[in-house]
């Protein structure tokens, strides 16, 4: 059971110049308990902010963030984040990536080791445990940010654009890799992306972001898991059709009465 | 592997031609500092006559009686003189490095410990970076005398200075994103310190440590210049005194294979740390021999 909640959160910033931005504003937001939330929304408009807002990384400037009611009081390992950015560390072996947040919380030695062990096996990186970060690939560089974010059982898991910068067969091979660990686990998901099709794929709802603002938040009913056929039914398109307006892609839409 | 020979032979290569260009200009530049000391003295004489006349700073034993108590310049006694002189100044060094080196680590990440306090000493840090640290050597002087402490304080000053600096500097670019990896999976404060910021402003503290390792060696032999008893900066101030050219050259060679070899060690002992690193970060060739 992990229920995220935001309540009127808002985060300003001070640019170099002196200006003041407000990168989050006004937004509240309810998250169910084992619910795959996808976040969207152009680049800018403050979606790795609530994240790491929510992680507990930056105190918010205005409202409230609590899980199961208790107000979060900064970061901690059962609010996993996924960062856009490589956050490996190059000089832990990935084994002793992978068991790190186990290390920090005092797991004895041998019984971490063995937890790490089962998750690079299951995000196939069984083989090369001892390897340092250097001699990975982007690819495998995500596996074991997966394998360690899942390691440290999270009851959320925040992910920011951890796909983003991968090439299409690896990234469709992680999403199914992170849709097998979220059934098996059930965290709660908050997903960042600004890929629609990425979003159609992995989420029970879309939340759309602009300018700080939620001004959008869908349900998407399709069965999982989900194929290229149903990610054709009317419905997914459908939604997609409103999706790609919202991010200013309005031209890519055949009809374009329907409404926002 | 065939590239590192490759590598050592042109040093080696390189060193040659070097003495050679020595002896060239020794025999193109016949002039002489005093009567009977050449301005430049080629091998021949550095290797016999100037080696043996080390032999006057041997204070005797081991069987080998010293110049000043009558005994003749013999090549143990050279080698005596070398050894125990080579030792006092080692002594000093490494005291001075291994105190400075502490010091100026702890302290700067005590400093760093709070984004305030690193922030208040960051400017005060690089104008005293670049001051010549060797102007206070008189003080020194005055505080402490010609002594073992004054001098293995001073060079822990020097060192101290590098170290401290370089320190707050290599913290504060530490990477955000790795010590926010470590806070989202319950890292406390010091198991961020031991880490991922130590081992992340490694490859930073390394050229730190290499300039270390020069100024240690400038230090030592500067402190050495002003009234110390033994050592290699005392022979070459006599020798300065004297006008012994072929003296001072010799010991300028013996600092030079010194200062290679603690960087050879050092370069050793620190593999270990490395292995991790990218192979550009881990090239020592980037941030310079010291
Ligand atoms: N540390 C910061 N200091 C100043 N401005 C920031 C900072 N972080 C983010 N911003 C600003 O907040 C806005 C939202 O940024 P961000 O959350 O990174 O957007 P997104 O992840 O959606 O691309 C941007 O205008 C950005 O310039
Ligand atoms: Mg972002």
């Amino acid at each position: 059971m992990a229920e995220v909640e935001l309540r009127n959160v808002g985060q300003f910033f001070r640019r170099s110049g002196g200006a003041l931005v407000e990168a989050v504003a006004d937004v509240s937001l309810v998250i169910r308990s084992h619910e795959f939330v996808c976040l969207i929304g152009p680049s800018g408009c403050g979606k790795t902010t609530l994240l790491q807002l929510v992680a507990g990384l930056t105190p918010a400037s205005q409202g409230q963030i609590s899980v199961d009611g208790a107000a979060i009081a900064g970061p901690s390992p059962e609010r996993g984040l996924v960062f856009q950015r490589d956050s490996v560390f190059p000089w832990m072996r990935t084994i002793d990536n992978v068991s790190y947040g186990l290390k920090c919380r005092g797991v004895e030695k041998t019984k971490r080791i063995e937890i790490a062990r089962q998750y690079l096996r299951q995000v196939g990186l069984g083989d090369v445990e001892r390897s340092w970060p250097r001699e990975l690939s982007g690819g495998m560089l995500k596996r074991v940010a997966v394998a360690t974010v899942f390691a440290n059982s999270p009851r959320v898991l925040l992910m920011d654009e951890p796909f983003a910068a991968l090439d299409y067969v690896t990234k469709l091979q992680l999403h199914q890799l992170l849709l097998t660990l979220w059934e098996q686990h059930r965290p709660t998901v908050l997903f960042v992306t600004h890929d629609v099709d990425e979003a159609m794929l992995l989420a029970d709802r879309i939340v759309v972001m602009k300018e700080g603002r939620v001004v959008d938040d869908r349900k998407i009913t399709l069965a999982r898991r989900r194929t290229v056929e149903s990610l054709a039914l009317p419905e997914a398109v459908a939604h997609k059709e409103v999706l790609l307006r919202h991010l200013g892609l309005g031209e890519l839409v055949q009809d374009r009465t329907a409404p926002l | 592997m065939k590239r590192t020979t490759a590598h050592r032979l042109t040093s080696f290569g390189v060193l040659v031609v070097l003495a050679a260009l020595w002896q060239l200009a020794s025999i193109l530049m016949p002039y002489e500092s005093v009567p009977g000391e050449p301005m430049i003295p080629g091998w021949q004489i550095l290797v016999t006559r100037t080696f043996l006349s080390l032999a006057d700073y041997w204070q005797g034993g081991l069987g080998v009686p010293s110049v000043a108590q009558g005994g003749p310049r013999t090549y143990a006694g050279a080698a005596l003189a070398v050894l125990s002189n080579s030792w006092d100044t080692s002594l000093r060094l490494f005291t001075g490095l291994t105190l400075g080196v502490a010091v100026g680590l702890v302290a700067g990440l005590a400093v760093s410990w709070s984004k305030w306090s690193r922030r208040i000493v960051a400017l005060p840090a690089q104008i005293i970076r670049t001051f010549p640290m060797l102007a206070l050597i008189p003080m020194f002087q005055l505080w402490f005398g010609a002594t073992f402490l004054g001098m293995a304080l001073f060079v822990a000053f020097a060192v101290g200075v590098i170290f401290f600096t370089g320190t707050v500097n290599a913290v504060g670019n530490v990477s955000d994103i790795h010590v926010d990896y470590a806070r989202t999976q319950g890292a406390s404060r010091i198991q961020i310190y031991r880490s991922v910021i130590l081992p992340a402003m490694f490859p930073e503290l390394r050229s730190s440590i290499l300039l270390s390792l020069g100024t240690a060696w400038t230090a030592v032999i500067a402190a050495e210049f002003l009234g110390a008893q033994t050592g290699l900066g005392q022979i070459i101030v006599f020798a300065q005194y004297f006008g012994y050219v072929g003296r001072m050259f010799l010991v300028a060679l013996f600092l030079l294979f010194y200062a290679a070899i603690t960087y050879a060690l050092f370069e050793r002992a620190s593999r270990r740390l490395t292995e991790w690193m990218p192979r550009e970060l881990a090239t020592p060739d980037r941030y310079g021999a010291p």
